[in-house]
């Protein structure tokens, strides 16, 4: 009988344990096919609870960091009271959302109304279960991580056209039809430079593609190309910024003309999911980019052979989740130092300058390919 | 007390795919119901959602993981996104659906049995039909593989096909730039 298993050395293990302790069972149950079910149903919560953990846990996080950062940018504190430097005041807001009574306003499609936050939650899951936190760290370790990605981005777009239409609000409405519109056309450039990280490295596999940057710091994805690593560098979190609605791409809740956008009728849980889909975002986009283009889990090593050492000993996670807080540093003061542009302009952007760039970009990638190998 | 594994091996010969098949087909037949019984638009729209997504699910029972991601991109990405969108800019939602007259009912009746007697008929004939991705080489229908077999020089590669194609794709995208551009210059 086929069993779908875990290929993973912590998969490994729980395969060696299950059998061992199995052996305490009344003889009349114990069988092999029950052995590599338990197995995988022990595999597949432990890869269920790593997702979550790295997902649920990072968004508090990120929520403080947030608010600090945005403080120290306009010249601020931000939250002090609560707690030392106000680190409790993210699990009060957090638990004041979930307590709070969830209802739809009188007139809206309830059934889609509930189920636009659940979809919007289904891509930054799914990301997070493809990225290579380690060595060894890994959900799903498939050919097709990349193409996955670029498919399972759709669903953003998907999630927040439903919520703003459910909404029976004309801010929502136009709020969704404008994000929808504006993720549409992002999400070609994403995809564009994701291909070029594909033709560079050789593979979609998102554990190869870390491990053709092994070595020193400029064996990186982004130092590796001459020029045209940095330049796809900079699209990518163009491109990945204006794909998570983060400002100055957030056109979608632009909160002096449309009172929040797509979410503007959400409260509760359901407005929470649609908060944690963000900042969850935030953490796979950040990951996305330190795994194609910062090395990954890889240390940055500079070719000296006493730096390298020390630089070594510190494990994989940790110099993934430094590099992964760093983007999100990134991607924060950016968010709070430019200013939004107009609707159109944004279109014209991506439209009339990034996709055409992308496209250069694609060919001179397979020219360098090609040429220098 | 406890149910028997090994006879539970005999009903599903194939183990979890067997099972996850029988879910996904009644899921997908479920939802595809829905779609068409649904009054409001826009949530039939979402089971058109489901019903691809179960197709999917099919696809990659079948180890055909790039299909599986193609019906993805093109389906759920692509069509039922234009779909909802011109749901939402054209048609008036907050209308009282219309509904049909019995007459009109029976006549879909029956030309749908009509279809599904002679779907069976052509069906039933065909023996040892096979599903399975057991029948095919490993790693057949992989992005490597696939992608070896459409790009090879060889008489059985369509390479020359494939480069056509992707020269016409490119030139229908710069087109498109080249109209965005030119509307904005007449202003």
């Amino acid at each position: 009988m086929f069993v779908p298993s875990v290929t993973n050395p912590i998969g490994d293990f729980v395969r060696e344990w299950v059998p061992k302790l199995a052996e305490y069972l009344p003889a009349a149950i114990q069988s092999d096919t029950l052995n590599s079910v338990v197995a995988f149903l022990v595999n597949a919560v432990i890869c269920v609870i790593a997702v979550c953990l790295v997902n649920i846990g990072s968004a508090p996080i990120l929520i403080y960091m947030e608010r600090k950062v945005c403080a120290h940018v306009q010249c601020r504190m931000g939250p002090m009271r609560l707690g030392w430097h106000g680190t409790i005041q993210t699990i009060a807001d957090v638990l004041k959302m979930l307590f709070k009574e969830v209802y739809a306003p009188g007139g809206v499609d309830k059934f889609v109304y509930f189920l636009a936050p659940l979809i919007v939650l289904i891509a930054p899951f799914m990301v997070a279960a493809l990225i290579p936190f380690g060595e060894n760290l890994l959900v799903a370790n498939i050919d097709m991580g990349i193409p996955l990605i670029i498919a399972i981005n759709g669903f953003g777009v998907l999630g927040i056209l439903l919520g703003g239409w459910s909404s029976n609000n004309k801010y929502s409405l136009l709020g969704a039809l404008r994000s929808g519109a504006q993720m549409i056309s992002y999400e070609i450039s994403f995809a564009l430079v994701l291909l070029f990280v594909v033709m560079i490295s050789g593979s979609t596999n998102l554990m190869a593609i870390t491990q053709t940057q092994s070595g020193t710091i400029f064996d990186w994805t982004i130092f590796r190309v001459p020029v045209l690593g940095i330049i796809a560098f900079v699209l990518f979190f163009i491109s990945s910024t204006a794909e998570m609605n983060r400002a100055p791409f957030d056109i979608a809740e632009a909160e002096q003309e449309l009172t929040g956008g797509y979410h503007t009728e959400y409260n509760g849980t359901p407005f929470a999911m649609f908060y944690l889909a963000e900042y969850i975002a935030l953490v796979t986009n950040s990951s996305l980019a330190v795994t194609c283009f910062l090395g990954g889990f890889h240390a940055p090593c500079l070719g000296i052979a006493a730096v390298d050492g020390v630089l070594t000993m510190i494990p994989g996670v940790v110099w993934f989740f430094a590099k992964v807080f760093f983007m999100i540093w990134a991607y924060m003061m950016v968010r709070w130092t430019f200013v939004r542009p107009r609707v159109d302009q944004l279109m014209s952007f991506e439209w009339k300058f990034l996709l055409p760039l992308n496209l250069l970009m694609l060919v001179a990638g397979a020219a360098y390919v090609a040429l220098v190998g | 007390m406890f149910p028997d594994l090994s006879s539970l091996a005999n009903v599903f010969p194939l183990g979890g795919i067997d099972i996850a098949f029988y879910v996904v087909a009644f899921v997908m037949v479920a939802t595809a119901i829905c779609t068409v019984a649904v009054k409001n638009i826009l949530q039939s729209a979402v089971f058109l959602i489901f019903s691809f997504v179960g197709t999917t699910v099919l696809y990659l029972l079948l180890h055909a993981e790039f299909n599986a991601l193609a019906q993805i991109m093109v389906y759920i990405g692509g069509v039922v996104i234009f779909v909802i969108f011109t749901i939402l800019l054209t048609s008036h939602l907050g209308e009282d659906a219309f509904s049909t007259k019995i007459p009109r009912y029976f006549a879909a009746f029956i030309i749908s049995i009509a279809f599904v007697a002679i779907m069976v008929k052509c069906l039933l004939p065909a023996q040892g039909l096979v599903t399975t991705a057991a029948t095919a080489p490993e790693g057949f229908a992989s992005l490597k593989a696939l992608s070896v077999r459409l790009l090879g020089y060889g008489a059985d590669g369509f390479i020359l096909p494939f480069e056509i194609v992707s020269i016409l794709l490119l030139a229908t995208l710069i087109g498109a730039i080249t109209i965005a551009r030119r509307g904005k210059e007449e202003k």
